[in-house]
């Protein structure tokens, strides 16, 4: 009798394959890498996307309830309410009107001027008309899904506005939506200048708090600024153009024993909005910087590290100068 | 296995109904996550429980995996958070599968209820390590909900499988 006949694989009724235990080591390691992977070094944008493309279509499905009962909601508003919204859009219109007339007159005044003074025509800034989707599911950050992508030529970094003021920046681009990081997420940050006074600052992310989702750092206690300053963006970071409305000053907490005020302000633009616009980056941005032996030195304004950007400005206009 | 005493037959699962189940509670999950609070229970971890629970030679921890990096990519969230929650929750189902059908459903929730904290935390562990280690009691709530809505889920999905469906279907309508 030989053993050869007996076939040593167990039967098929046994075969389980490999073990609950290094499944979970396995898959748990790859999860824990491809975290790693994503926070540390960034690469896997293609595998989210692929996935993004692919849910696309049930991302369209969810959104569709919500449409209709929009839809119907907006059907059954009633006509009082319809005449007073009228009324209010009139008001407005004209009230608007008489703004744009300045503005249009400022706009040729303002040429003038520029030409007048030879300087370079400031950039006309295009943009994209979008629509919200949806707010990502994730109570910890501040983000929003609108409903172009790549395919349309939205770009990584471009500043997205609404009709009172910047809303936030386009941080992922997937191949038919992208991905909006608010203002007030705790990683976005963005340069801005008191309308009054002309100060310079840099506004941060603040969620959660209750006297305004903005926070200004690094104000002196002593700085000349009041709550109801309105802060627009001062356009030297090269991704926001200047002069777009930010926010209001909210909240000052002087303390004598901090070094610095604490400074809170409230967005305005409407974080409830659909439609939105995106603009497209006015300036290319620098590289960045090689590092070099000698380091240099920083300026120590209350801007930080982003004033050095008007200095690099100048020092271009001076070579422009030089050339000729 | 040895059948208890009183327990209905059931027939074999379709494994269609297996995908479909999956796949709903995913759509579904994606929407009522729409809402944003911390307390949305997790359905389609409830789904991937229940089967691993009920038939573990299909739906296992790979299949958990693949769910997770679809919840991470819709939520837009560090990509392998849910899916690590998700394979460890299919593991702890895994090891308790055998044990845990001879209780009645309603002593089963309090089983299945470390295993949704487990995971609850495991997902707050992993944020906290990029920095968003904001805790907040909702986050807890949720594995609650998830345990306190485990019968609904079990009987419901377990009808297809029942030999008296109309009549379980006539004694719920």
């Amino acid at each position: 009798m030989s053993l050869e006949s007996i076939d040593h694989t167990p039967p098929p009724f046994f075969r389980q394959g490999i073990s609950a235990f290094s499944k979970v080591a396995l898959f748990g390691l790859f999860a824990v890498l491809l975290m790693v992977s994503d926070e540390r070094f960034k690469i896997t944008h293609p595998l989210r996307s692929t996935i993004a493309t692919v849910m696309s279509p049930l991302q369209w499905l969810i959104l569709q309830p919500g449409y209709a009962m929009g839809y119907l909601g907006s059907y059954f508003v009633s006509l009082q309410e319809a005449r007073f919204l009228a009324t209010q859009n009139d008001k407005k219109l004209t009230l608007d009107s008489l703004k744009l007339q300045k503005i249009e007159q400022l706009q040729i005044e303002n040429e003038h001027l520029r030409r007048l003074l030879n300087l370079r025509p400031q950039l006309s800034v295009s943009a994209k008309t979008v629509q919200v989707l949806y707010e990502t599911p994730d109570p910890f950050s501040q983000r929003i899904v609108i409903d172009k992508g790549m395919t349309e030529g939205v770009l990584v970094g471009s500043p997205v506005i609404d009709e009172s003021g910047v809303l936030g920046q386009v941080t992922r681009v997937y191949p038919l939506v992208s991905e909006v990081t608010l203002l007030t997420d705790r990683d976005q940050s963005i340069p801005v200048m008191n309308v009054r006074t002309g100060q310079r600052n840099i506004a941060f992310g603040n969620p959660g708090h209750a006297s305004g989702a903005l926070e200004l750092r690094f104000v002196p206690p002593g700085a000349d600024i009041e709550v109801g300053d309105l802060l627009s963006t001062s356009g030297i970071d090269g991704v926001y153009p200047a002069g777009l409305h930010v926010a209001k000053v909210s909240r000052i907490d002087r303390r004598t024993d901090a070094a610095f005020a604490r400074i809170h302000a409230t967005p305005l633009s409407n974080k409830e909005g659909r439609h939105l616009l995106v603009l497209q980056q006015f300036k290319e941005l620098d590289p960045p910087p090689v590092e070099t032996a000698t380091k240099p030195v920083r300026s120590k304004k209350t801007g930080g590290a982003k004033d050095q950007l008007p200095a690099l400005e100048a020092t271009d206009i001076g070579a422009q100068g030089v050339r000729p | 296995m040895i059948m208890e005493r009183g327990k209905p037959l059931l027939s074999p699962v379709d494994p269609l109904f297996i995908w479909l189940s999956l796949f709903l509670t995913l759509i579904l999950n994606m929407l009522i996550g729409l809402g944003n609070y911390f307390w949305t229970p997790d359905l389609l971890a409830m789904t991937l429980v229940f089967w691993s629970v009920h038939q573990p030679r299909r739906v296992g921890i790979g299949v958990a995996f693949v769910f997770g990096l679809l919840m991470d990519v819709h939520e837009s969230a560090l990509l392998g958070q849910n899916a690590l929650a998700y394979t460890l929750l299919c593991f702890g189902a895994l090891s308790i599968h055998r044990r845990l059908l001879w209780f009645p459903v309603h002593q089963q929730s309090i089983q299945v209820l470390p295993l949704f904290v487990l995971a609850a935390l495991t997902e707050w562990i992993t944020r906290s390590f990029v920095g968003q280690s904001l805790f907040n009691w909702g986050l807890l709530l949720a594995p609650l909900i998830q345990a306190v809505l485990w019968p609904v889920l079990s009987t419901l999905l377990l009808i297809p499988q029942r030999r008296d469906r109309s009549s379980v279907l006539d004694r719920m309508l």
